[in-house]
């Protein structure tokens, strides 16, 4: 899809949330080009959702801007924001029937009948929900009312979708299914999207730009590709990435190499003087090769390992009692209790200051 | 040999079931008699022949034919049994009306809003629950007099609906903190606000709670004696309780039993039309398929 950057969706401007004196979230500065599909992630807590729930208009801001297709709506009300949102509950009226539900958002706006009527036949031809029109939600399927919670949401043609963790309910093949769905849905409508979710891989495969979120701050901004390559803190290393990155307690050598325990690991000279001595060494599972002893390599056993048919995942702790986690594709089986040593391109290591902030190297 | 022991066993099986089935419902048609024996013999002995009619009712059942005596006797009684009925039914519906109406937002309120003293105002109306309600009587008898409105069936109703008003903010309460927040929030992303989300999305969600408040607040205040008896003095303003009062007394001291069964027969039949047309929604828990 062509989608003009210069346009902006949603302008979030140094947003804060207080409950009482205790503040969550921390002044978020975010600027998400009209048409992307953008996803929140964090651990639990984080404030990904209090976020989200202050762009619907559902919770007051404390201080701060919000701005959606240029317009300030920070002090408007939900319905005259130009959003809609899709619930983890789905939040169906109970008492109304399928077609209800979808018409009730544009009756309140007195939308004359035949529009009414032409938006909920599209929106259902849409998601396929023609035949349960008349049903009443408690006769649906977990999946059939996410549809048509995303119906009720499509009636509405909003600037910007919301979505609060709309597949959690769901069971796992479900899940699967619906993601596709609102990848498609986004493909076809072209509306900004914002989605919340600790999910990994939903935030990998929807999303155009991932925002990492910790204690109501924004950890890392960026497409997929960058926050898992190239994460911005160890935080991010940590979180990105299933199973998580290798994070190895390292100390700077001086002359261009790290030691790892007893290991003296050469990395590349362009990387540049850390500012304290203590780094954290970060290795993605996959980069981690198995090979025959050598110079500058990692030893370590294998603890446990998991089968997972192509591939194996390899639980392992090094010499000086670090764990890490290696993912091994070669047909040649490796089993716990085996020591193995592992090497690696060199290209592939992160180094990170003894801050946890990512240290680059000249090239980039 | 096998298929004839198989044939047995199932003629067996099917004895036990018809057997258990038998009991189950000899039990319940037993229990039903037992709840519907007082209503049976109230009814028949309304229903017993002029002098038949004034004697202790025993049997219960008229036995001289169908007559509508005790009716006309208890017409006698008071400003007349249609007038006490009415009496009833405002001061009824009255406190049915503005104890939902009231219950209804005080409800919503408490279960929605955060204000300062919420939940110690909260604790200070289930607390009134507590108060013996003789115990206020004086008072209220004097701070009616002073609104001018001793005597007077409105100032009854307001009686009514102050003594029903904890029970069904409760109650009212608990019906909307059973309603998932989402459902208000996707609500109010519709478009719809305060009263029009109230009436149009949460009132049918929490429809069994009002119907519940509303039995409660009918069946009170169409029963209720003491505060009549004492805050009502003009014979023809009189509700039904105080009415009966009068009929059990009879004249000249001997009791009128057929006008007493009559009287019973009319105080119980608004009381079952009202639980019969309340009771789906009492019963029902309308909030199934809302949320997962």
């Amino acid at each position: 899809m062509m989608r003009d950057a210069t346009r902006t969706g949603v302008v979030l401007t140094d947003i804060r949330k207080s409950f009482g004196s205790l503040e969550v979230i921390h002044g978020i500065d975010l600027k998400i080009t009209e048409g992307s599909f953008v996803v929140f992630v964090g651990p639990s807590g984080c404030g990904k959702s209090t976020l989200l729930r202050m762009i619907a208009g559902l919770e007051e801001v404390t201080d701060g801007e919000i701005e959606i297709k240029g317009r300030a709506v920070t002090d408007l009300d939900p319905s005259d924001r130009g959003i809609a949102m899709v619930f983890q509950s789905y939040a169906l009226y109970p008492h109304m029937s399928v077609r209800d539900n979808l018409a009730f958002g544009l009756k309140m706006a007195r939308t004359p009948e035949a529009e009414i009527e032409a938006r909920v036949r599209a929106a259902s031809a849409i998601l396929k929900i023609d035949p349960l029109l008349d049903r009443r939600p408690g006769q649906l399927s977990g999946g059939q009312r996410q549809r048509v919670a995303i119906g009720r949401a499509i009636v509405r043609k909003p600037d910007v979708f919301l979505f609060d963790e709309p597949l959690s309910n769901l069971d796992a093949e479900l899940r699967v299914s619906m993601r596709i769905e609102i990848a498609r849905l986004h493909r076809e409508l072209g509306n900004t999207m914002i989605y919340v979710t600790h999910d990994q891989t939903e935030a990998m495969t929807l999303a155009d730009v991932i925002v990492v979120l910790r204690d109501g701050r924004i950890e890392q901004t960026g497409s997929p590709r960058e926050v898992y390559e190239n994460p911005a803190n160890v935080f991010v290393a940590g979180f990105i990435g299933s199973p998580r990155m290798n994070l190895l307690a390292a100390r700077w050598a001086g002359d261009g190499s790290v030691q790892v325990g007893a290991v003296r690991v050469p990395v590349s000279p362009e990387i540049g003087k850390p500012s304290g001595d203590k780094i954290t060494l970060g290795i993605r599972p996959e980069h981690l090769l198995v090979s025959s002893a050598g110079e500058g390599m990692l030893q370590a056993k294998v603890d446990f390992s998991e089968y997972l048919g192509g591939t194996q995942f390899l639980y392992c702790q090094t010499d000086d009692g670090q764990s890490i986690i290696a993912e091994h594709r070669s047909p040649v089986p490796v089993d716990a209790g085996d020591t193995v040593h592992f090497s690696w391109d060199s290209a592939q290591l992160r180094l990170f200051d003894s801050a946890g902030i990512r240290i680059h190297g000249s090239q980039r | 040999m096998t298929p004839v022991k198989t044939t047995s066993a199932k003629q067996r099986r099917a004895r036990i079931a018809a057997r258990s089935n038998g009991a189950y419902h000899a039990t319940g048609i037993a229990v039903s008699l037992f709840f519907l024996a007082p209503f049976v013999i109230a009814f028949l002995a309304s229903f017993r022949h002029g002098a038949e009619a004034g004697l202790p009712p025993l049997p219960p059942w008229p036995t001289n034919g169908f007559s509508l005596d005790a009716y006309r006797l208890l017409d006698g009684f008071g400003a007349g049994i249609w007038q006490h009925m009415l009496n009833s039914l405002l001061v009824s519906l009255a406190t049915v009306v503005l104890t939902v109406i009231v219950s209804l937002l005080a409800g919503y309120g408490f279960s929605r809003y955060r204000f300062p003293l919420k939940n110690m105002l909260f604790v200070l109306i289930i607390a009134t629950l507590m108060i013996p309600f003789q115990s206020i009587l004086t008072p209220l008898f004097i701070i009616l007099a002073k609104l001018g409105l001793n005597n007077s069936l409105l100032g009854l109703t307001l009686v009514y609906v102050t003594l029903q008003l904890p029970f069904s903010v409760f109650m009212m309460r608990n019906a909307f903190d059973a309603v998932p927040k989402e459902i208000e929030e996707a609500a109010r992303i519709d478009g719809a606000r305060d009263l029009g989300l109230l009436v149009r999305v949460l009132l049918p969600l929490v429809l069994p709670g009002v119907a519940t408040v509303a039995i409660f607040a009918f069946l009170n205040a169409w029963n209720e004696f003491l505060a009549a008896l004492i805050l009502l003095s003009s014979n023809e303003k009189y509700t039904l309780p105080v009415l009966m009062m009068a009929v059990r007394a009879g004249r000249l001291g001997a009791v009128n039993w057929g006008a007493v069964q009559a009287g019973v027969a009319v105080m119980t039949i608004p009381c079952l039309i009202v639980f019969l047309l309340l009771q789906r929604y009492y019963m029902r828990g309308l909030m199934a398929g809302a949320v997962k």
